[in-house]
């Protein structure tokens, strides 16, 4: 869920690049200490975040009838992690801007909060929890994607009722409404999202899971036991 | 989606103008319609830049008008919490549903009339920058700045892949069209799950052999790009200042007015 340009009055849209720039900065220095030691993730990174924005725009087959893309980024998190993604999501994000006209640039602190920081950590944390624990690999990945996508949507509710409170009620008021309206196309979209990804996931075990050992979703005795099972 | 906006951008006749001067317009543009308190300001914007875009950029009009339609959606919904939710005191109108009462109130009307000026005067600023300036250009500006080197070459590369996979996503989709891959729900959703297999699978052994081959040409982690010089001609810049100058007055006059 992008928030378009100008939407944000003035404390808050500066507020949340305070927000987004650390981590930023902190998914930086990640970031290059991988290149130093592995070079070739720079393309391989540069071609991830292209098939990031190239799923993003793809339509989804609409459920209620309103457009639906889905964000990728919980996907992303699982393969990179959440210091990475938040770097990538950047760049995503301020091409989708520009491109394709979702989001902009005052407030692009607060997608990226929403979208490259804080969706992308909770898919992250359960994904790692839920592997510890011994959940099925696709089960875990359409639970991770779709809340990841969820959390998105609930912080930019928030976002939202923070920068225009409601008269009676306050943050929390105008929060239940921007929340409760944008369920109806967000519940099923996450839903959508998470079985697309989980979905994604089985196809690329079946033929290259190699990849998901080397980025260490995996490991490869997990990755042949999927395997067997699918025989 | 067979068309970004890049597209429009490179074939703008304000490419070839100075990256630095558009900057300014835009960043101008979207900080006065931001910290504006009045809807007028973001307003005259919009119709100061939607008319740059469409007159010297060369945009077809109804292209535009298509465009600005897009965030309607979301922006329209907001707007209508807002005019309910934001502000007290005296109601303009109210309606009773079962057990609670809704109305729009003056101060909430006037919040919800400005942020949507707000997004308009934002949108079309964005727009400006968007279909006249390709992101090939943005790159040596981004070079100016102080951006990790990482962080542009992996945006350089994105960009380049973006086309590639844009291209690959088409052909296949085209190709399930046909196929009759998107007749009903349930083949369009494995129709999609293929695509997106497909294409993450490409990616990635594009991305091998673009390490391979950048690679054997000596890549050391810094692409090289030359930046054209383009000096701001003089009437680009008196018209700039007169745009500026007329945002800062109506500013000004209108700082205290409220529409309702």
């Amino acid at each position: 869920m992008h928030i378009f340009e100008g939407f944000l009055p003035s404390p808050w849209w500066q507020i949340w690049f305070v927000v987004s720039i650390p981590v930023i900065l902190y998914g930086m220095y990640q970031l290059n200490k991988l290149v130093s030691q592995r070079r070739e993730i720079i393309p391989l990174l540069a071609v991830a975040g292209a098939f990031i924005f190239v799923l993003s725009s793809l339509k989804l087959p609409s459920v209620t009838g309103s457009s639906s893309h889905p964000t990728g980024t919980g996907m992303a998190a699982i393969l990179f992690g959440p210091a990475i993604t938040s770097v990538l999501s950047v760049i995503v994000l301020l091409y989708q801007s520009l491109f394709l006209a979702h989001g902009g640039l005052t407030t692009l602190g607060a997608n990226v909060a929403s979208m490259g920081i804080i969706g992308p950590f909770v898919a992250y944390l359960f994904y790692r929890t839920a592997s510890k624990a011994g959940m099925n690999f696709y089960l875990n990945v359409f639970l991770a994607t779709a809340i990841a996508n969820w959390a998105t949507y609930v912080v930019t509710s928030l976002q939202l009722a923070l920068a225009f409170p409601a008269a009676q009620g306050g943050a929390l008021a105008s929060f239940v409404a921007f929340g409760a309206v944008f369920a109806t196309t967000q519940v099923p979209l996450a839903i959508m999202e998470g079985a697309l990804t989980a979905l994604i996931m089985k196809y690329v075990v079946q033929i290259k899971s190699d990849v998901l050992i080397d980025l260490r979703v995996l490991t490869s005795a997990a990755a042949t036991k999927l395997k067997e099972t699918m025989q | 989606m067979t068309h970004i906006l890049d597209d429009y951008a490179i074939l703008s006749p304000l490419r070839y103008k100075n990256n630095w001067l558009k900057l300014a317009i835009v960043t101008f543009g979207i900080l006065a319609g931001v910290s504006s308190n009045s809807p007028l300001v973001p307003f005259f914007i919009a119709v100061c830049m939607s008319f740059a875009t469409v007159y010297f950029g060369k945009i077809p009009l109804r292209f535009y008008m298509k465009l600005m339609a897009a965030p309607a959606g979301f922006v329209l919904v907001s707007v209508i919490i807002i005019a309910f939710f934001f502000g007290e005191g005296e109601k303009l109108f109210s309606f009773n549903i079962p057990g609670y009462t809704l109305g729009v109130s003056p101060a909430g009307l006037n919040m919800a009339l400005l942020v949507l000026a707000r997004t308009l005067g934002g949108m079309s600023c964005m727009f400006f920058l968007s279909l006249t300036t390709p992101m090939i250009e943005l790159f040596s500006v981004l070079k100016a700045t102080r951006f990790p080197d990482s962080f542009i070459e992996i945006a350089m590369m994105m960009y380049r892949y973006i086309f590639v996979f844009m291209e690959v996503a088409l052909g296949v989709r085209y190709a399930q069209t046909v196929r009759l891959g998107y007749k009903d729900f349930r083949t369009s959703f494995r129709s999609m799950v293929m695509l997106g297999t497909n294409l993450f699978i490409r990616s990635w052994e594009q991305g091998e052999k673009l390490y391979l081959s950048m690679n054997s040409r000596c890549y050391d982690g810094k692409l090289m790009i030359l930046e054209d010089k383009r000096p701001v001609k003089l009437t680009e810049f008196l018209l700039t200042s007169a745009y500026f100058s007329l945002v800062i007055i109506v500013f000004y006059f209108t700082r205290n007015m409220f529409v309702v």
